[in-house]
């Protein structure tokens, strides 16, 4: 008897163990890392086959699956910024293992299996987590093993001083001479911290013959030598938070080039990144430990004026509200107006906008004006509640006037550009009106010297001629 | 030689048909080097299509209806817009819903572009968020636009007002209209001019579904729901976690539950715009039936509604396939009998593996073989065919399976299948048109979709179906 009800049970038990776990992949992550594991639209989304993130340590893949992964992660040299949603809630243990067994197995990936026990012992160990994970938080827990890079016979050289600048390493003698098996230039080669140069030498093997990308960065100062010639040069002192970081491009044959790249770190903080990126590759590839923030490796896309109009930017603008409308106008002056507080509140000259942070991805990135000498004209609202933005037009030029309801009038806020100077026309329309001037440091407001408010009346408009100083 | 024959017959019959068969999809060809990443799709005066980019572009495009689409032209009417999902023309304007507001723009002085920017309303909240995104509709009979706030970062309520369905009336007010929304992917009115909209898979929305947007209805998740006291409403229902949809609006009557889910993975995984097919015919006969964009697996289902007990509800078939980037716009040119689509994969990755895409679709002519519409009766469903069909088949209740299931409500993201069973099929009674089959089930589960699949019906003139499978949601069982 008790036989009998043991071979039941397992008939009814089998059929639900055997999760296929390529049906399941196909019907739920494909779509975003491609039925071939490269990551879809030509790898605009993670690739799982080959990734790191995949191999080794089962329970990074695990945690990214029942949480969900928030914020920028490197995959196999390409930084992505996308969200994994969170699959816990929907997956059963047995079906995330099925599928994480067979990524783990497909594609030339050659992990282990993993178990539903395994995913039910990190689920329970993670139960009151509401979040997502990010990349930061599990490399931590689970760091991923250096991927080999393209140097061999690298040789690294240790030189203590003090220098305010690379030194000429020809008349210097190595306190220590290490050769470096993983290929990887790193400053943790150095046992010291502060005033200290380093070099390294080694062969660089090439895949292909044509135009190479090089991206350096480093704390402090550093230059990247092939073959005798410098190809890209970080000078002088600073952080490494690609605000110094250098691109350069080369043209060179396949096969074995000598690289040499010389290295200074004054006092603070220490640290070197080098990308490069061969014909036809969309990623960068590393020779160093450290790698380029994600912000560094997106070409800009500069949204400029064109056929002498202005141009008009309506996203999210740093430093303003969120129904900010910008204007960039020719001649590179700039003003981002805000549809919230009813008023101007940012000026600024040279670049308008870059298109990176909001135009790309999900634009989840900040974007701030991309020129110079900005001056916030406003920051609040001086109009009553009842007062409403009723939009623009634009004149044959294209330039803007904003349009504000407050009860039966109106306020004409008209802007364009003149030699050097924003020109401002406000017109009220009903009974008369006080509208604040703001007067920053930083540019003179003529027409309106030692005013704060300008008393406007219908058929009187008054113009404001903006002007840096 | 008459056995090679009927060998040969009954090969040609068995082949599986192929969209190709039926449908023809096509590319439009886009202004070259553009990121035409399409996010709506307005229909205009002579024969002109006027679509908006997500990077704020507005193009007019002319030549989309010829048969030669290298004669196709594409001209930029504006820029500077703020990610618009929703445009229409009425009257000489283009009415957009952009992130931020309603407005409507026009050339008020031929030059070729447009230079007057009127906003409607911009009452709603936003804080610079990623996900606060606004999909708006149509005029509904009223003028009023219907446009749907996704919650902020598609799981919380940061600014007045995500989370809801507005109507924003031609002289510019804001009337909040339903709550309890997640994150929308498109809206769009049935034959009666009824308002859905698109609900995608996460907290609070076990999978994707169609719902509708009944006035003063709730739509499942709680998040949106303090924003009631800014306009003095009653509080929408503050329903209990890890419990049912049925379950919760039993008790709170303003849950309207969704009129179809789509099963997540099975029918997509992220459905977009909505249009009914009010053409007469002119693309298939699925008369009043609506088209649902799906972004992640590139395709367009099809759904056929019913009202039962005062509730929508009906079924999703998968329909057409093989779209070059996720779809989000969905427009009929209902006299032309034209299916325009349009759609991005930038953020969220699609089977189509282009950037973006512009396509229309024609039908040939040609009817495919299939399920027409599934509805409930009070002991099983009635499944209409395109084509009569064998009764040798349609009428042996084994050539059918079902399975039932439902969703948990909870605040985790989306939910498996769960409360699975699996109705008997007792009985297949052909009708004498032979259009139809009157399934007898044992076993219906109210609340729960089911799925059935016909895989073995032939029609009459002996092939198989194009799709076999379809999903009813089972709100209410006819009394």
């Amino acid at each position: 008897m008790i036989l009998r009800l043991f071979s039941v049970c397992i008939s009814f038990v089998l059929p639900a163990l055997a999760q296929d776990g390529g049906q399941l992949f196909t019907l739920y992550c494909a779509a975003c890392h491609g039925a071939d594991g490269n990551g879809a639209t030509g790898g605009a989304f993670p690739p799982l086959a080959g990734s790191p993130w995949v191999g080794g340590d089962p329970d990074r893949s695990v945690k990214v699956v029942l949480h969900g992964l928030h914020g920028p992660v490197d995959v196999l040299g390409k930084t992505y910024n996308l969200e994994m949603p969170p699959q816990g809630a929907m997956l059963p243990d047995d079906q995330v293992a099925a599928i994480l067994t067979f990524v783990r197995s497909s594609w030339g990936n050659q992990a282990g299996s993993v178990t539903a026990d395994t995913v039910k012992t990190i689920r329970a160990a993670h139960a009151d987590r509401k979040e997502a994970w990010t990349a930061g938080e599990l490399l931590k827990l689970h760091p991923l093993p250096l991927e080999r890079t393209a140097l061999t016979h690298l040789i690294s050289s240790v030189y203590p001083g003090k220098w305010d600048r690379l030194p000429d390493f020809s008349t210097l003698k190595a306190e220590s001479v290490e050769e470096e098996h993983d290929g990887i230039l790193s400053v943790t080669d150095s046992p010291h911290k502060d005033s200290y140069a380093m070099l390294w030498q080694g062969d660089f093997q090439l895949p292909a013959d044509g135009e190479y990308n090089f991206l350096l960065d480093a704390d402090d100062a550093a230059r990247l030598i092939i073959d005798g010639e410098l190809i890209v040069e970080v000078s002088g002192s600073g952080p490494m938070d690609g605000s110094r970081s250098q691109q350069k491009k080369a043209t060179l044959s396949k096969g074995s080039h000598k690289l040499r790249v010389e290295y200074l770190e004054i006092s603070g903080f220490e640290g070197i990144t080098l990308g490069w990126r061969g014909p036809g590759a969309k990623s960068w590839s590393w020779l160093s430990d450290q790698k380029a923030a994600s912000g560094t490796i997106r070409e800009p896309i500069p949204i400029e004026p064109a056929n002498g109009r202005p141009v008009i930017y309506r996203n999210f603008i740093a430093g303003t509200t969120s129904r900010a409308i910008g204007v960039g106008f020719p001649g590179g002056l700039n003003l981002a107006y805000s549809a919230d507080h009813l008023t101007p509140e940012l000026i600024w000259t040279g670049a308008f906008m870059d298109g990176t942070a909001k135009w790309l991805e999900r634009g989840t990135d900040n974007n701030p004006p991309a020129g110079e000498n900005l001056v916030t004209l406003a920051k609040e609202r001086f109009l009553p509640k009842e007062a409403r933005f009723r939009g623009y037009k634009l004149d044959k030029d294209g330039n803007p006037t904003f349009s504000i309801q407050i009860g039966g009038q109106f306020l004409l806020d008209s802007w364009r550009a003149e030699s050097g100077a924003l020109i401002r026309k406000l017109t009220v329309t009903g009974s008369a009106l006080e509208v604040p001037i703001a007067r920053p440091a930083g540019v003179t407001i003529e027409e309106a010297a030692g005013k704060s408010v300008i008393q406007l009346s219908p058929g009187q408009p008054v113009t404001l001629t903006y002007r840096w100083k | 030689m008459r056995l090679l024959l009927s060998i040969l017959f009954t090969a040609t019959l068995t082949r599986a048909a192929a969209q190709s068969d039926f449908y023809l999809r096509e590319e439009i060809p886009l202004p070259p080097g553009e990121v035409m990443e399409i996010g709506s799709i307005a229909l205009m005066p002579e024969q002109k299509i006027a679509v908006t980019t997500r990077r704020g572009d507005l193009w007019i495009c002319s030549g989309a209806y010829s048969e030669d689409l290298g004669k196709v032209t594409w001209k930029k009417f504006a820029q500077g817009l703020h990610e618009p999902f929703g445009m229409f023309w009425k009257a000489g304007w283009l009415y957009l819903t952009q992130r931020p507001e309603v407005t409507r723009l026009k050339d008020s002085t031929g030059g070729g572009l447009a230079d007057t920017f009127e906003t409607i309303n911009s009452d709603w909240g936003i804080n610079g968020d990623y996900h606060e995104y606004a999909f708006g509709s149509d005029p509904d009979k009223n003028g009023d636009i219907w446009v749907v706030l996704c919650l902020t970062g598609s799981a919380g309520a940061a600014s007045d007002w995500r989370g809801w369905c507005v109507r924003v009336t031609p002289d510019g007010k804001m009337i909040p209209t339903c709550s309890g929304i997640r994150s929308p992917g498109g809206i769009g009115f049935n034959s009666s001019g009824d308002v859905f909209y698109t609900d995608n898979q996460g907290p609070w929305n076990g999978s994707s579904a169609l719902k509708w947007l009944k006035p003063g209805s709730f739509q499942g998740n709680p998040t949106g729901n303090k924003f009631a006291k800014l306009a003095n409403f009653p509080s929408p229902p503050d329903v209990a976690d890890k419990s049912r949809i049925l379950a919760e609006r039993i008790k709170h009557p303003t849950f309207i539950p969704p009129a179809v889910v789509f099963p997540h993975g099975k029918v997509g995984q992220s459905p977009t715009g909505i249009v009914c097919d009010q053409s007469n015919g002119k693309f298939g006969p699925w008369k009043n039936q609506l088209y649902v964009g799906e972004q992640t697996h590139s395709q367009v289902q099809r759904v056929a509604l019913e009202q039962v007990n005062g509730i929508y509800q009906g079924a999703v078939f998968p329909f057409l396939d093989g779209f070059e980037a996720g779809l989000i716009p969905v427009r009929l040119d209902q006299e032309a009998g034209l299916l325009f689509v349009g759609g991005s994969n930038r953020g969220w990755a699609s089977r189509g593996s282009k950037p973006f895409t512009f396509e229309r679709v024609k039908w040939k002519g040609r009817t495919p073989f299939e399920i027409q519409t599934m509805t409930a009766n009070n002991d099983g469903f009635t499944i209409t065919f395109t084509e009569p069909v064998d009764p040798s088949t349609a009428g042996n209740p084994a050539v059918y399976t079902m399975e039932a299931w439902t969703y948990i409500l909870q605040s985790d993201y989306g939910s498996p299948e769960v409360d699975k069973v699996t109705p008997r099929i007792t009985a297949a009674n052909v009708s004498s048109d032979r259009k139809s089959v009157r399934l007898k089930v044992d076993g219906l589960v109210r609340g729960h979709v089911h799925h059935l699949t016909a895989k073995g019906v032939t029609a009459a003139a002996g092939q198989a179906l194009w799709h076999s499978d379809a999903y009813y949601t089972l709100n209410e069982i006819p009394r």
